[in-house]
């Protein structure tokens, strides 16, 4: 046995006994364990195998820069890959699983890489699988996508609830460590709202771990009593197990809370992650600072670990790592770590300091090599042993573990994720981040600071400003004594010479000191580029244990200061976020907000099939019992409303009541054609254009008194054409005096089309509706039978004899059985949108196939409604530029094939018979294509170059994307009642 | 021919048929309540909004610059259109919402946590008074969010959007055990 539990000491619940398993094989842990420290109590040094050459690998930190001990935790939908041992918090019945590792976690195959692994230097990839080039997609990629990769996806559903949630707050504390205490109770004092939030499933961040006294009780008492004081504040908001991972704009901050995932059965009332986002008027940053790990020879060896992980796993959790624990150290935390080693009864093998002298006191009866390096680790699974230099002598010294430590780097992330470059610090040796405002400070050991006591009165300080900028009155700073500390400098040391084993820089990607001379060589110099040459600092871990040790080796081989050599760039995540945790609760049918016409009930009772168009779920056809296909469904409606009637639901245009003495001539400007003089009770088509001179949207607009007016709109273009409004208004003609108002949702609106329509709603509507009375383009507001109000349009989108009836939309599904029932001797028959687009393709009529933002009213055959008399318009000044009026634009057509038999599709394009297709030889495009049960045969609208001069003419229909060509004729648009008798009866 | 058209809520299909004894946390549908639409023309944007807050029995909610929805549960819909016809066309035009909108209430001591998981806004009771009201998205849907209670609001949304914003409240409030029920 080498790790094991003390004891006592720490602050597990050793009462609490959690069993767990990891590769199969049951242990027990603690309660206030995490995986990490159950692991090294049970002496299970060993925990995964590098993502490159397959290394045996354990655990090397204490928290969330975990590099090596990457787990899959949970099975099935709930299993979840590249875990941080270090940071998953111990529950009864967890399992964990190694991975990149094959048969076994011992004996792994893969390990075979390790001996290849002259072949497999930096750059390996892109120099030996250049060529042939044709093997790359089918051979080479499929091949490393297989080998590449650390834990395996699960591919089954995930059966948990994740959520997204907003915060807002004064002020925001990251990190709740001495400084992030002290932040939160100086700014909690004052009276701001907090919110003070940590990765760890207990607050209190290092103070946790440290032997110290403060205030004159143990560091981890004193963190535990501030927590107290905080929790009994109502202003004061606190966030264990929460990541912030983000800094974005406007001071909001992204965080995600683990809400379940220490629990074996999550409830379902309850997501197992949820993702925060955080407005914070201010926030400061007291993230602490991560210990550098040494790169020497053999130091990837199990059991080698920082020197604040071994004093953590034995402060905090009461486990050593070893009976007899080896120290290599450039400063004093290896002393602090072999002097709690020392009180715990632990074995220190020996502290080897790189430096040549120094004040530091080790423990009494502790061998200290003053100048020493460690060159090379003994042992393969697990650490045995060390070879250590000094002055050319080489000596054996015997070990189980070995604490190291490079020195700090404070966690500078999230200040700089939104441009700001850390700035090297040669008095810290440390990039530090730069001055980033007032909204994010940075205090404690994040910001350079290395004494406890400084850390606890900078955290104070910093939370006082903040409260000073919010107005508020600061209080005298209060923090308490620190008694025990010891001296945590440390001299510069990137690269311990000498090695005799590989010596890794970045566990995780595999990456060592060679690598990072071969990118120096092979112009890979950057350190943008020595991170995608070398990997490093890539993967989960995002260089957060390995970068700075990675510059300041790279800094040396050039012999230039870090300052030179600069970071890479920081983004978020800060540590990986899930998938599901982004999602939260838009999965599936909560993806998207999802729209119901007032009519759905009634569709759908009638046996709508639905097609979602933008939001809406709009009824697309109503097959009934005998049909295979859609298209004999769509087929027998659109026959059945040109021989008798149908009714469709049209509900979802856009609906816009507009008010004002000035709503006539606001019309007026908005559309290309005249609204001034329309009628009261009378309808009118427009088409309103952009101000490029495209047409933008079109639709009627009643009036239905002298300054009231109802617009509708396309379905899609219902908000764009209210957005566009609401400029107009607002900005173009502030001085116009007119109101507007969507109605959408308060109209149940169906068009009732077909010959028969009016002896139908005539059984409906009190009104005379004849066509004397109520001629086509008539709207006004009329009455049902039985004294419902209704608003009653004579427009038809079929050319057929239409109505389109609007009644408030709780009434509209009463309001379309009865039309039903009132048509039934008449053979109504419900249709959809398919049916109304081939009407409407049989008739010409445009939709936005056709305004597809590049044509103009003349392009589709509607000259005549761009007012040449009006002053102006939008679109009216950009409609004489010359490629608008240029006489080969395409024009809107009709075709048919010209063997009835052969059909075409939409999207295909136009070219004269017998040229090639090209760019330079393109007649144009086909933009809608039916099935037109009326003509029996395959029709199609399109544009064509000067088409309105080649009726007559044959074109290819040429569809390269799928396939074929067929040939049609050019016709008119108008397939079907082109004098419009049918309409007027 | 029928001569009466039943009213059709559209959240009746998202209820079901067992109605709860309504928990702490509870979101309450009204099940007819009159909305009207408000806009005051140019110049006339005090005058209006002081008119609609001397009307009885209605709340006034605030959609943006001289925009309101005028809402109760009381007052017939003929008797708030002749009251705001009153205020005359060329100060105010209005049109008559109430089928287009449906108006929810939640409540709870919790009611917060709840409503963030739902929209950005911060309703700390501080901040966002007793009677405020606003335009803001709920669950990615536009709607307006008026403060009833200390613990308590109204959200009015469009009805095409309502089955979906209820979905998305109640699936919000499960950590609450919020129930859902007309009023």
């Amino acid at each position: 046995m080498t790790g094991y539990r003390l004891s006592s000491g720490g602050l597990v619940n050793r009462a609490r006994t959690l069993s767990f398993s990891f590769d199969g094989q049951t242990f027990t842990g603690c309660e206030g364990d995490t995986l990490a420290s159950a692991l090294i109590a049970n002496d299970q040094m060993l925990v995964g195998r590098s993502f490159k050459y397959h290394r045996p690998r354990g655990i090397v930190t204490a928290g969330s820069a975990e590099p090596n001990a990457l787990v899959t935790i949970g099975k099935d939908g709930r299993t979840e890959p590249n875990t941080r041992a270090t940071v998953a918090e111990l529950y009864q019945g967890l399992e964990a699983h190694s991975q990149n590792r094959w048969p076994s976690l011992k004996h792994d195959i893969g390990s075979v890489n390790s001996l290849l692994s002259p072949f497999l230097s930096a750059g390996f990839y892109y120099k030996t699988f250049m060529w042939p080039k044709a093997f790359w997609e089918k051979l080479y990629e499929p091949i490393i996508r297989k080998a590449a990769g650390l834990g395996k996806t699960p591919f089954l559903p995930d059966p948990d609830r994740y959520e997204k949630a907003w915060a807002h707050c004064d002020l925001l504390v990251i990190g709740s460590g001495p400084a992030g205490l002290m932040a939160a109770r100086a700014a909690a004092r004052a009276g701001l709202r907090v919110i003070l939030a940590d990765e760890g499933f207990v607050l209190g961040g290092s103070l946790l771990s440290e032997r110290v006294t403060v205030g004159g009780v143990p560091a981890a008492d004193y963190a535990a009593s501030v927590v107290e004081e905080l929790k009994s504040l109502s202003n004061v908001t606190l966030m264990p197990r929460t990541t912030v991972f983000g800094w974005y704009d406007d001071n909001v901050f992204g965080a995600v809370e683990k809400v379940q995932k220490h629990v074996a059965q999550p409830t379902g009332e309850l997501p197992v992650e949820r993702v925060w986002r955080i407005v914070a008027k201010r926030a400061i940053l007291a993230s602490g600072a991560e210990e550098r790990p040494l790169v020497f020879g053999g130091n990837d060896r199990p059991g080698v670990m920082t020197s604040g992980a071994v004093s953590t796993y034995l402060n905090r959790y009461g486990v050593a790592a070893g009976q007899n624990v080896a120290i290599f150290t450039n400063g004093g935390a290896g002393y602090r770590t072999a002097a709690d080693l020392v009180a715990s009864g632990v074995g220190v093998a020996a502290v080897i300091d790189g430096r040549a002298q120094s004040s530091d006191v080790a423990p009494a009866g502790v061998r200290i090599i003053n100048g020493g390096a460690v060159v090379d680790t003994k042992g393969y699974h697990r650490i045995k042993g060390l070879l250590v230099e000094r002055m050319g002598h080489q000596e054996d010294i015997a070990c189980d573990a070995l604490a190291m430590s490079g020195g700090y780097s404070p966690i500078v992330h999230l200040a700089c994720q939104r441009g700001a470059k850390p700035a090297w610090s040669e008095e810290h040796q440390a990039f530090l981040a730069p001055d980033v405002g007032q909204g994010l400070r940075i205090a404690g050991s994040a910001a350079g600071l290395s004494s406890l006591a400084a850390v606890l009165r900078d955290g104070a300080e910093k939370a006082h400003e903040a409260v000073g900028d919010l107005g508020r009155l600061v209080g005298s700073v209060d923090v308490p004594e620190v008694e025990g500390e010891y001296d945590a400098s440390f001299a510069p040391l990137w690269y311990v010479p000498g090695a005799k084993a590989k010596a890794f820089v970045d566990f995780q990607n595999d990456v060592h000191v060679k690598d990072l001379s071969l990118a120096q060589r092979e112009a890979m110099g950057h350190v943008e580029h020595t991170k995608r040459y070398t990997t490093g600092g890539m993967a989960t871990d995002q260089g957060k244990l390995g970068n700075v040790a990675a510059i300041g080796i790279m800094a040396g081989m050039r012999g230039v200061s870090p300052a030179e050599i600069g970071t890479t760039t920081f983004r978020p995540f800060y540590t990986p976020v899930s998938f599901g945790a982004m999602a939260g609760t838009s999965r599936g049918e909560h993806s998207r907000p999802v729209r119901t016409s007032p009519l759905h009930g009634w569709a759908k009772r009638n046996g709508a099939v639905f097609v979602e168009a933008g939001l809406w779920y709009r009824s697309s056809w109503f097959p009934r019992d005998g049909e295979k296909t859609w298209r004999e469904a769509v087929d027998r409606e659109v026959l059945n409303v040109r021989v008798n009637a149908g009714i469709c639901d049209v509900s979802t245009l856009g609906k816009i009541e507009i008010f004002g003495k000035d709503a006539a001539e606001f019309l007026n400007r908005i559309y290309s054609n005249a609204f001034l003089k329309l009628p009261v009770g009378k309808a009118r088509y427009g088409l309103m254009l952009r101000e490029d001179g495209m047409i933008y949207d079109d639709g009627t607009t009643s009036r239905l008194s002298d300054q009231h007016f109802f617009m509708t709109t396309t379905t899609a273009y219902a908000g764009e054409v209210m957005t566009h409004l609401e400029f107009c208004s607002q900005v173009l003609w502030p001085d116009l005096d007119v109101r507007f108002v969507s109605s959408s949702d308060q109209w149940a609106q169906m068009s009732v089309a077909g010959p028969k329509a009016r002896i139908i709603l005539e059984q409906i509507v009190e009104d005379d509706i004849s066509d004397e009375a109520f001629p086509f383009l008539s709207a006004r507001e009329v009455l049902l039978k039985g004294g419902l109000k209704a608003r009653l349009f004579r427009i038809s989108f079929s050319g057929e004899l239409a109505f389109e009836v609007a009644v408030p939309a709780n009434s509209g599904e009463a309001v379309a059985d009865a039309i039903m029932a009132a048509g039934k001797a008449h053979g109504i028959c419900a249709y959809g949108v398919e049916a109304l687009n081939v009407l409407r393709i049989e008739k010409g009529f445009i939709t936005h196939s056709e305004i597809d933002g590049r044509t103009t009213p003349d392009d589709v055959g509607l000259g005549k409604m761009f007012s040449t008399q009006k002053p102006d318009f939008i679109g009216k000044r950009l409609s004489s530029r010359f490629g608008l009026t240029a006489a080969d634009r395409p024009q809107l057509v009709g075709l048919k094939p010209v063997d009835h038999d052969k059909e075409f599709k939409a999207g295909a394009h136009l070219l004269k018979e017998n040229v090639k297709p090209s760019t330079l030889n393109d007649q144009g495009w086909v933009s809608s294509v039916c099935h037109s049960p009326t003509l029996g045969h395959t029709i199609g609208l399109a544009f064509l170059k000067s088409g309105r001069e080649r009726l007559g003419e044959k074109v290819v229909v040429w569809d390269g994307l799928r396939g074929g060509e067929v040939l049609a004729e050019v016709v008119s648009p108008v397939f079907y009642d082109p004098d419009n008798k049918k309409l007027n009866l | 021919m029928p001569v009466t058209y039943a009213a059709r809520h559209v959240l009746e299909d998202h209820i079901s048929g067992f109605e709860a004894t309504p928990n702490p946390h509870h979101l309450a549908i009204l099940p007819s309540p009159v909305v009207f639409s408000v806009l005051a023309h140019a110049g006339h944007e005090s005058d209006v909004e002081e008119a609609l807050d001397n009307l009885e029995d209605v709340h006034v909610r605030v959609c943006g610059p001289g925009e309101w929805l005028v809402v109760s549960e009381t007052v017939p819909a003929n008797t708030i259109a002749r009251q705001l016809a009153d205020l005359g066309a060329a100060d105010a035009s209005f049109v008559d919402q109430s089928d287009g909108r449906v108006v929810l209430r939640i409540q709870g001591p919790k009611v917060r946590a709840i409503l963030a998981k739902c929209m950005a806004l911060d309703l700390h009771p501080d901040l966002f008074e007793i009677g405020q009201s606003t335009n803001c998205q709920i669950c990615h849907v536009a709607t307006n969010l008026a403060r009833t209670g200390h613990d308590a609001f109204e959200i009015i949304v469009m009805r095409s959007f309502a089955g979906f914003l209820f979905d998305e409240v109640c699936e919000m409030g499960r950590e609450f055990a919020l129930t859902a029920g007309f009023a």
